[in-house]
């Protein structure tokens, strides 16, 4: 899965869209008053005007696609590896029935067999924090 | 020493995992500094062990801010945390002097806000509030499982950063760093299997990884100490003779303590080999632990767990080594709570509520004594008049 895959289900043509979690972004498709109220009732899903719709996490991102899925649409969240920033896909990885899977980072699986992992990620911290901190306080 | 306690990160950037909810944490603390103070103060939401408070006090000491921590276990009431805050001047110069002199900012901490209720703790909320309101110091809140409706206030004047379980991934890096200091014999594969088990939860897998650095099987520390079912955390209790490890029952399962005092005075007062005299002290103990229990609950005083703690484990421990032993056999008030959801809780009251006229005993008596001869029936017997009997008259499966 992921990335612009389109397939077909029951004759429909399914769209995939990458999303953030936390992150607001606008559903390409007509979704009528009924849904919306469908939509912003579910847990972990808010609808911020002139922004666009935010899902907390997983379970929220699950429940929506039940909705959107009747519109052909399926969103996937859009990991990428905190280290690398290579994207990471969930559905290949080893922990996939054990994570809730409700970060925008995680860990790549060529990054986590590095030897000085935990150096290189704190060091990656370390570098971002200070930037932040120096930009900020400027 | 602990691992916990021994790795605890001394800045953000050894805090692993939740790297947006601290960027938000520091650039809220950061503007706050430079006066933009449009919320009064920070509510760190999550699950415990994620790192929240770690956060906190590495945040404070990145930016050299002084914590001053108010334990919501501790600092319940309006009284007391004004009279805590109220003291902060004091404190500070003190260890300011104690600290060579250097003046650090002082950063307000309420932990486990959740703990505090806002009708029962006369106006503990409203005076944390208060405080965050009066800008005067920025004020960190954290909570484990914060309600909604009774927390409103804070959820609509404090900003909410959510710290989110970690994921199997980043509890790897947590260990593998632990292992290379600690210089550890231990493979990839056993991080791998500790980070699939300890659900997201860091401080668990670093207990785990110290239980597996001595030569503890992963494969028996799988399953964790916390929200074990009743009857195995009985099980476990009284088949253990380490201090230690009922400590750590007794310690990951508080909310069970009032089912194991009663539990022990079932086991103790049944036992046969445990002697009378010893009978009659260890239940004087477990009333006076009962009264503590109680009076603690009731006056909201729960500093006194600590103590608590380890009054309990020791009677448990003492019993244990006289001979207490679980016999499987579940105690009878305990069947009260075998209800484990909602309907099967009406069908339960409304199976009792008949039985008032049919059956000449108390609602009490029938669940202790009845019940469990019907269990015992059906389990054995599903075919026995006794059985078509209870079938006929309530139903079948109704209870069991």
């Amino acid at each position: 899965m992921g990335g612009k895959g389109i397939w077909e289900r029951k004759g429909d043509i399914m769209q995939y869209m990458k999303i953030r979690y936390g992150e607001p972004f606008s559903i390409p498709r007509r979704l009528g008053t009924e849904l919306f109220k469908e939509v912003v009732r579910i847990k972990g899903v808010d609808y911020v005007k002139g922004k666009g719709f935010i899902v907390a996490d997983y379970y929220a991102l699950s429940s929506l696609n039940r909705i959107l899925v009747k519109l052909g649409l399926i969103l996937t969240p859009e990991v990428k590896c905190y280290l690398c920033n290579r994207p990471v896909d969930c559905d290949k990885c080893r922990f996939r029935n054990v994570c809730k899977k409700n970060t925008n980072y995680c860990i790549c699986d060529q990054c986590l067999e590095k030897e000085d992992l935990a150096d290189k990620y704190i060091e990656k911290q370390r570098m971002m924090l200070s930037s932040l901190i120096n930009s900020l306080r400027r | 020493m602990v691992w916990t306690e021994k790795y605890r990160p001394r800045t953000l950037a050894e805090v692993i995992g939740n790297e947006e909810a601290k960027v938000e944490l520091v650039r809220w603390v950061i503007e706050w500094e430079k006066g933009k103070r449009d919320y009064p103060g920070v509510l760190l939401v999550g699950p415990p062990g994620i790192g929240k408070t770690t956060s906190v006090h590495a945040l404070a000491n990145d930016l050299s801010y002084h914590v001053v921590e108010l334990n919501a276990s501790e600092y319940r009431t309006a009284e007391k945390i004004y009279e805590r805050l109220g003291s902060l001047s004091r404190t500070y110069t003190l260890e300011s002097y104690l600290g060579g002199g250097v003046q650090k900012r002082v950063l307000v901490f309420f932990d486990e806000i959740d703990g505090i209720d806002p009708k029962e703790d006369k106006g503990g909320l409203d005076a944390v509030i208060n405080i965050a309101e009066k800008r005067e110091y920025p004020v960190i809140a954290a909570a484990n499982v914060p309600d909604k409706q009774k927390h409103k206030k804070l959820f609509e004047l404090f900003k909410v950063i959510e710290f989110k379980e970690l994921t199997p991934k980043h509890i790897v890096i947590l260990l593998k760093r632990i292992v290379d200091r600690e210089n550890l014999n231990i493979g990839l594969d056993t991080l791998l299997k500790i980070a699939e088990r300890c659900r997201g939860d860091a401080r668990l897998a670093i207990n785990m990884l110290q239980a597996a650095s001595v030569g503890v099987p992963i494969e028996t520390i799988a399953q964790p100490l916390e929200n074990l079912p009743f009857e195995e955390l009985l099980r476990r209790l009284s088949s253990t003779s380490s201090y230690y490890e009922i400590k750590m029952l007794i310690d990951a399962n508080s909310s069970l303590w009032e089912d194991v005092i009663y539990s022990y005075f079932d086991i103790i007062s049944r036992s046969p080999v445990i002697k009378l005299e010893s009978k009659i002290s260890l239940l004087e103990e477990l009333s006076m632990i009962d009264v503590y229990l109680g009076r603690m609950n009731k006056e909201r005083k729960y500093f006194y767990m600590r103590y608590l703690s380890h009054i309990l484990s020791w009677l448990i421990y003492k019993a244990n080594r006289e001979g207490a032993l679980y016999d499987g056999r579940i105690p009878e008030y305990r069947l009260y709570k075998f209800v484990l959801n909602r309907k099967a809780a009406d069908e339960f009251s409304e199976l009792t509520s008949q039985l008032k006229g049919r059956i000449n005993e108390s609602i009490r008596k029938f669940t202790i004594h009845t019940i469990p001869v019907f269990c015992l029936v059906y389990k054995n017997n599903k075919t026995s008049e006794l059985c078509k009997w209870v079938e006929r008259v309530y139903g079948r499966g109704r209870v069991i």
